[in-house]
C-alpha cells in the first residue's frame, strides 16, 4: 500500500519542485529590477529545492536518509532569507538603481550604514 | 502505469525543466546588468543545483548526495555572503568618493 | 531542560545522522556535542522553546502555510502576460514591537519567505523594519498584516 503511494507523492514533489525552480528562473528573467527579483528567487527557489529534499524523506524508506534530507531542508530554508536580506540590504546602499514602478520607499533618508 | 514508472518519468521530466531552468538563470547571468543581478542569478544557480544534486540521488539511490548538496548549499551561502559585502563595499567607496551622483543613478 | 539533557539529544541526532547504531558512536557523538556546546558556552541561555512547544508548531505550521501561498502568489505573478501592470512596488517601513536579538531576526526572516515581502533593511535602534513589497495599494494593509500575524505569533512564543 505504501510503496504505491509514496513513489507518486515523491514523483509529485519532484516534479512540483523543479517547477517552482523554473518559475523562479523565468521570474529572474522578466521581472524589472533587482529588488522585485529577489522575491521570486527567494521564495520559488526556496520552495524548489526544500521539495526535492521532501522526495527524499518520502520514498528512502531510511531513518538517517530522512533526517539528512529533513536537515538539508532546515538549511535551505534558514539561508535563504539570510542572504537575500543580505544582498537586497547591500545593493541598496549600494545604490541600486530601483524600477521606475516604484511607488514610494520609506528607506530613502536613512543613513548609509558605517560598515 | 505502476508506481516506481511514475517515479522515473517524473525524475527525467523534472531533469529536463531543471535544465531549463538553469539555462535561463544563466541568460540573467549574462544579462546582467549590474554586480548584484548577476549575484542574485548565482545564488539561484546554487539553489537549482541542488535541486539537480538531489533529483540525481533518487535517481541512482546514492543517498550520499545529500550530503552533496548540503554542503553546496553551504558553499553558495558563504559565497553569497562574501559577495553582498563586495557589493556593499564597493557601492560605499564610490559614493565617498563621489564618483556617482546617487539620486541621478536612482532616478535613471 | 539542562545542559546535560541537550547533550545526550545532540548525541542522539549525531548517532541518527551517521546511521550507526553503535555505542562507540554514541560516546563519539556525545564528546563532540559537548565539545560544540563548550564552544558557545557563553551564547548558551536555557532554551524556551522546549516549554512552548504548541507556540513553537504553530508558528511553523503558519509559515510553511504562508511559504506555499507566496510561492504560488509568485508563480502566478510571473506567468502573467502585462508583468508591468501587476507590480506597484515600494519600501515600507514596519515598527517593530519585538525587543530581542532572536525575535527581530526570526520576524525578519519570515517576513522574507512570506507573500510579497522582502526585508531590506533594520534601524541601527532595532526600531524599525524596511520591508520592500512587490505590490503594494496601502502600506498600512501591509503594516497590520504583519503585526497581527507573525509578530504575535513570535511575540506569544518568546514572550
Amino acid at each position: 500500500m505504501l510503496d504505491a503511494i509514496l513513489p507518486v507523492l515523491a514523483g509529485i514533489s519532484i516534479l512540483a519542485g523543479s517547477i517552482f525552480s523554473l518559475l523562479a528562473a523565468i521570474g529572474i528573467l522578466r521581472l524589472p529590477d533587482l529588488f522585485t527579483r529577489m522575491h521570486a528567487a527567494s521564495k520559488a527557489g526556496t520552495m524548489g529545492a526544500g521539495l526535492m529534499f521532501l522526495a527524499v524523506a518520502l520514498i528512502s524508506f531510511n531513518g538517517s536518509v530522512i533526517l539528512r534530507a529533513f536537515v538539508g531542508f532546515l538549511f535551505v530554508l534558514l539561508t535563504a532569507p539570510v542572504s537575500a536580506h543580505l544582498l537586497a540590504r547591500a545593493a541598496y546602499f549600494a545604490k541600486q538603481p530601483m524600477t521606475s514602478l516604484t511607488r514610494f520607499d520609506d528607506l530613502k533618508d536613512a543613513p548609509p550604514p558605517n560598515d | 502505469m505502476s508506481a516506481q514508472e511514475f517515479l522515473d518519468l517524473s525524475v527525467s521530466v523534472s531533469l529536463g525543466v531543471l535544465a531549463l531552468a538553469f539555462l535561463l538563470t544563466v541568460v540573467r547571468i549574462l544579462k546582467g546588468p549590474t554586480v548584484p543581478d548577476r549575484v542574485l542569478g548565482l545564488d539561484m544557480l546554487v539553489s537549482i543545483g541542488i535541486g539537480f544534486i538531489v533529483v540525481i540521488a533518487i535517481k541512482t539511490g546514492y543517498y550520499l548526495y545529500l550530503d552533496v548538496a548540503i554542503s553546496l548549499g553551504l558553499v553558495g551561502f558563504l559565497a553569497t555572503v562574501a559577495f553582498a559585502r563586495f557589493v556593499l563595499q564597493i557601492g560605499l567607496r564610490a559614493q565617498r568618493n563621489g564618483s556617482i551622483d546617487p539620486e541621478e543613478k536612482r532616478n535613471a | 531542560m539542562n545542559f546535560a539533557m541537550v547533550s545526550l539529544i545532540l548525541a542522539l541526532v549525531w548517532v541518527a545522522i551517521t546511521g550507526n547504531f553503535s555505542a562507540p558512536n554514541l560516546l563519539m557523538g556525545w564528546l563532540i556535542s559537548l565539545l560544540a556546546m563548550w564552544v558557545v558556552r557563553n551564547q548558551m541561555t536555557t532554551p524556551i522553546l522546549v516549554s512552548r512547544m504548541r507556540r513553537v508548531i504553530g508558528l511553523i505550521l503558519l509559515f510553511l502555510y504562508e511559504l506555499v501561498l507566496s510561492a504560488f502568489r509568485v508563480a502566478r505573478l510571473v506567468l502573467t502576460p502585462n508583468i508591468r501592470s501587476r507590480l506597484k512596488p515600494g519600501i515600507v517601513a514596519f515598527p517593530v514591537t519585538a525587543k530581542s536579538d532572536v525575535e527581530i531576526t526570526l520576524l525578519a526572516n519570515l517576513i522574507t519567505l512570506t507573500p510579497g515581502t522582502l526585508s531590506v533593511d533594520v534601524s541601527e535602534d532595532r526600531s524599525v523594519i524596511y520591508v520592500h513589497c512587490i505590490s503594494v495599494d496601502d502600506k498600512q494593509d501591509v503594516i497590520r498584516d504583519i503585526a497581527e500575524g507573525f509578530e504575535a505569533k513570535i511575540i506569544e512564543v518568546f514572550e
